[in-house]
């Protein structure tokens, strides 16, 4: 169990993670302490990763600024590097908010990573990296047609109660983030070691920023790796382009009002008489909500599997961030034959961050066994917030209790969603020399 | 009166009208062409639509918002789309509500022939809606709230698909609406069995009812030598090898579900699956159900070949006649077999008794050894028949009729109910629970021997509401995790089968006070999480049961690894 860098880097002696209560989201500062000054005459590193919420938890939110702030002073003023996760809003929405984005910006940032759907490259659809071929272009492609349908049915009912009210949320959800992305843009092109956008088994370059760790990257697998990543039907652009051309009809006709507005029959614009075809017509209304929320359901998974899956290795601790990789993004490393040793060090894992805020299909059964199978404790962070979830189902519901449970049973599991109200974080901190628990403190 | 002022004798009334139909799916085509298949539906009255008796084609895009006209099909008794090149007829409206009309009322017809009798939908009203371009899914659902099947597609240009044009599709979920007829209760969460047999039966209506078309099964055979199979080829692996594989694949193509019918006609017999996690999943679960079912299926058909099969081989239309016939009988040995599966607590086991004991009823002589196949492939996969599940009333202390009046008996719940607490001693009934008789439901039916059977189905139910430490005292194993305080609601019921003189002659129990069953149920519930929105056990899932069927039809691929 040896960090993949270079053995004659100074090992950093305890490494600190700052999860910050941001409701329902992820926000972690990852901290290395050395013995003594590096090079540059400090003594520590730091890696951000992700900087979103969804939903502020209550009473006494905390801000993207204040967060920003408390990162500032943390690093005294120097980030090693940013990771982003993947696109959805509870991961970046920070990078949103002009003032906090301009401080982590001031913090001068030296890396920034993103997932490869992010690389610049795919759009203008140039020659990409290995890996990278026509079937990833196309499911990049897919992926930025249904984030425009998610704006549009975003911005069509925003505001609105009930059902449509839950589907205008959950498609925020999904939207393009674009302010966030131009500001990561922005820290990617002044970062001194550049950005990479990254798919499994590639370098993640962070142990240029970081002496004496390593880091794997464990996902996401690019189609052309294992296509299973881009489930069944979502990795088409014709797909959402379709759905596009048919939303503004599907909207209107799960609106409120005249039931027989639509384009009556045939098109003639004829009405419906009173019957029970018009009383089937007013039910399937709520039908095509559901069906609304399902469609942007399937673009909500292929944007979790985006997710970049790192495993940080730092003398005895095994780290790992999965963002919110769902099972078809981890069967890669999990089940994939061309993975081959890439996840060797799964099982040595002692320190978890919860995925996708621990829903029920974000932490592979698979990967609990291996450390049902050990003897010695997990501790697992859980950054959630019960309720916000759409569904009203106890088995859709977010986060999982038989998750949770589960991960109780394995050791300390430490979740956001139990601090005190007004807390702006959760810290855990271990030495790294030895594999036995962290110690929590909130502020 | 001259010979010529006589008037012509009456035309018969005409009972069955023959329709044309998407055999498989559009993508299965012979020479180029989309294969078509002619299918015999009950005729009745259509206003246009078609709307009949027992379904409403309403055409309705809810994405569009565009209805389309009602359809008239068959005119004067004759199908309009007899002559029409196939692959014209996918572009009709007209067609698609054809097609879903009549596969969904000949797979009503099949099922009311078994059971004998005309069945009720699970929900108020007497037309089950079909609506052929509901949705802008690759899925189709059917929705009890509405009373409606909803068939999705997929708007793409180049690979649009229509659900509504997928014989299996079509025939899966008017299964669903059967069986939610006639055991709404299936929808209380229970044990696994239960979601998984209303998805199994589900596909095991659609596989049987698309094999027992000739063209189908024409089509899935390999090459022929001068119209005959060679031997090698008519075997039951190689049966399974060639002509179910195929048929799995190409359901997997169109329709929604294509990985798992292939999963399960894969699936090895085993009894492994009892104890791994991923079987839980009503779908996984259901897979074995199917798998045991399709490989009686191929059983009864190789050993119908034996006889006409020479060291030649057999002729083509024979093999295909004995294969859609098999399909037939199977199929008509599931559906009848519904009357006897207990109205709540349903478990596998249940339904291979239920279906072996109405098969007995209807056809005391096993000839071709149907039944022993049956028990043989659900053997295999460590379901066995019960032994005192269906008790024999006829064998035991006779019921007290005494204050009975026969002719209500056979109709009237009431009457049915006053029956069960009179004898809860002999039927071993406890008279603790609140008990709820749900239906009484005559049945005339035949068996292959022409003999006659009329029988009048009941069936209760019971229900308490208790904390869990009242149920724990009870002798029920309450699991870690769950509150002493959590609400549960525990069930039981059963069937009662009376004669045609209005004498009971069968028992099917689950009883509530099975506590070793509860503690199963409720651990089960408990390690799902499968509480409603108040936490509480065994109630409800909180969601309506037309999302969780269209929940259900989207995806399972996932089972073995999430929570």
């Amino acid at each position: 169990m040896s960090p993949t860098s270079n053995k004659s880097s100074p090992v950093p002696k305890s490494v600190r993670l700052r999860a910050y209560d941001v409701g329902f989201g992820d926000s972690f500062l990852l901290s290395f302490e050395y013995d003594k000054a590096l090079d540059d005459g400090r003594d520590q590193r730091h890696v951000f990763i992700d900087f979103g919420s969804t939903r502020w938890p209550k009473p006494n939110p905390p801000t993207y600024r204040a967060i920003a702030d408390d990162v500032a002073t943390q690093t005294e003023g120097q980030l090693d590097a940013i990771v982003v996760t993947h696109r959805h809003k509870d991961h970046i929405g920070g990078y949103g908010d002009k003032r906090a984005a301009a401080t982590i910006a001031g913090l001068k940032p030296r890396l920034v990573i993103r997932s490869w759907t992010e690389d610049p490259r795919l759009a203008a659809d140039a020659k990409g990296p290995r890996n990278v071929g026509s079937a990833s272009r196309r499911f990049a492609a897919s992926l930025r047609e249904g984030q425009i349908f998610a704006t549009d049915v975003h911005r069509a009912l925003k505001g609105e109660r009930g059902i449509r009210g839950s589907l205008a949320a959950f498609a925020a959800h999904q939207v393009p983030n674009q302010r966030a992305i131009d500001a990561l843009d922005a820290m990617a092109e002044k970062a001194s070691l550049g950005a990479r956008y990254l798919y499994a088994g590639q370098k993640s370059g962070i142990e240029e920023a970081i002496p004496g760790i390593g880091v794997k990257v464990l996902g996401p697998p690019t189609p052309e790796q294992w296509p299973e990543v881009t489930g069944e039907r979502d990795d088409d652009p014709e797909f959402w382009i379709h759905r596009r051309g048919l939303l503004k009809h599907m909207l209107s006709e799960t609106a409120k009002g005249d039931p027989v507005e639509g384009r009556g029959i045939a098109g003639r614009g004829e009405k419906i008489p009173p019957g029970p075809a018009r009383w089937l017509v007013e039910r399937m209304r709520s039908q095509q909500a559901h069906s609304l929320m399902r469609i942007v359901e399937t673009l909500e998974d292929a944007m979790n599997n985006t997710s970049v899956i790192l495993l940080f290795e730092v003398g005895s601790r095994r780290l790992l961030f999965p963002g919110d990789a769902q099972i078809e993004n981890w069967s890669y490393v999990l089940k994939s034959k061309q993975a081959g040793k890439l996840g060797a060090e799964l099982p040595e894992v002692d320190l978890y961050k919860v995925g996708h805020h621990g829903s029920r299909n974000a932490t592979p059964r698979s990967l609990v066994k291996m450390w049902e199978e050990r003897k010695e404790k997990l501790t697992s962070v859980a950054s959630t917030l019960p309720g916000v979830h759409p569904g009203k189902s106890e088995a859709t519901a977010v986060p999982r209790v038989t998750l949770m449970a589960a991960l109780s049973k394995l050791g300390k599991l430490e979740r956001t969603d139990e601090l005190p109200a007004g807390s702006l974080y959760l810290e855990l901190k271990g030495s790294t020399a030895t594999r036995t628990g962290y110690s929590v403190q909130h502020g | 009166m001259s010979p010529a002022d006589t008037p012509p004798p009456p035309e018969p009334v005409k009972q069955l009208t023959e329709l044309r139909v998407v055999a498989q799916d559009p993508s299965v085509q012979a020479k180029g062409e989309v294969l078509t298949e002619k299918i015999r539906v009950p005729t009745e009255h259509l206003d246009p639509g078609p709307r009949g008796a027992r379904f409403y084609v309403l055409d309705y895009d809810s994405a569009t918002g565009r209805l389309q006209p009602p359809a008239t099909i068959a005119p004067n008794g004759k199908d309009r789309f007899a002559r029409t090149p196939a692959n014209n007829l996918l572009r009709s409206p007209a067609f698609r509500a054809q097609n879903v009309y009549a596969i969904a009322a000949s797979t009503l017809a099949t099922a009311e022939a078994a059971l004998g009798r005309r069945l009720a939908w699970g929900f108020e009203g007497h037309q089950l809606y079909l609506v052929p371009h509901a949705i802008p899914e690759a899925n189709a659902f059917y929705a009890p709230e509405d009373g409606a099947i909803y068939f999705g597609y997929v708007p793409d240009g180049k690979k649009q698909i229509q659900t509504a044009l997928s014989h299996d599709v079509i025939a899966h979920e008017t299964t669903h609406a059967i069986l939610d007829g006639l055991r709404p209760r299936f929808a209380v969460p229970g044990l696994p069995d239960q979601p998984a047999f209303h998805e199994a039966l589900a596909d095991c209506v659609a596989l049987l009812s698309v094999f027992s078309l000739e063209a189908v099964v024409a089509n899935l055979l390999g090459e022929d030598k001068d119209g005959k199979l060679p031997p090698a080829q008519l075997t039951e692996k190689a049966l399974g090898e060639t002509a179910l594989f195929t048929l799995a694949e190409q359901l997997g193509v169109e329709s929604t579900r294509g990985s798992g019918l292939r999963r399960s006609i894969e699936l090895k017999p085993s009894r492994a699956w009892r104890r791994m996690r991923e079987f839980e999943e009503p779908h996984r679960r259901g897979e074995v159900f199917v798998a045991a079912v399709m490989q009686t299926m191929l059983k009864m058909w190789a050993e119908r070949l034996v006889a006409i099969t020479a060291p030649s081989g057999a002729d083509r239309s024979r093999v295909v006649e004995e294969g859609s016939t098999a399909a037939a009988h199977l199929l008509q040995m599931l559906f009848r077999g519904i009357d006897y599966m207990p109205p709540v607590e349903l478990e596998f086991e249940d339904v291979l008794d239920a279906v072996l004991t109405a098969d007995e009823v209807v056809a005391p002589d096993d000839r071709h050894g149907y039944r022993t196949a049956l028990a043989d492939r659900f053997k295999a996969f460590g379901i066995t028949r019960p032994e005192d599940r269906i008790v024999d009333i006829t064998r035991g202390p006779e019921p007290d009729y005494g204050r009975m009046n026969f002719a209500i008996l056979r109709s009237d719940r009431d009457e049915v109910e006053r029956f069960l607490w009179e004898n809860a001693e002999v039927l071993k009934i406890d008279r603790t629970w609140q008990t709820r008789v749900q239906f009484v439901r005559p049945s005339v039916r035949f068996g292959p021997d022409g003999l006659f059977v009329s029988e009048v189905v009941t069936d209760y139910v019971q229900r308490v509401q208790l904390e869990a430490r009242e149920a724990k005292k009870m002798g029920v194993a309450v699991p870690k995790g769950v509150k002493p305080t959590t609400a549960l609601e525990l069930w039981g019921g059963g069937v009662v089968v009376f004669d045609q003189f209005g004498r009971a002659k069968l028992h099917q129990r689950k009883p509530l006070s099975d506590w070793k069953r509860q503690s199963r149920r409720l651990a089960y519930l408990a390690r799902h999480s499968l509480s409603d929105t108040r936490g509480r056990l065994g109630f409800t899932l909180s969601t309506p049961r037309g999302q969780r069927f269209a929940a259900l039809h989207v995806d399972n691929t996932r089972a073995a690894e999430d929570w």
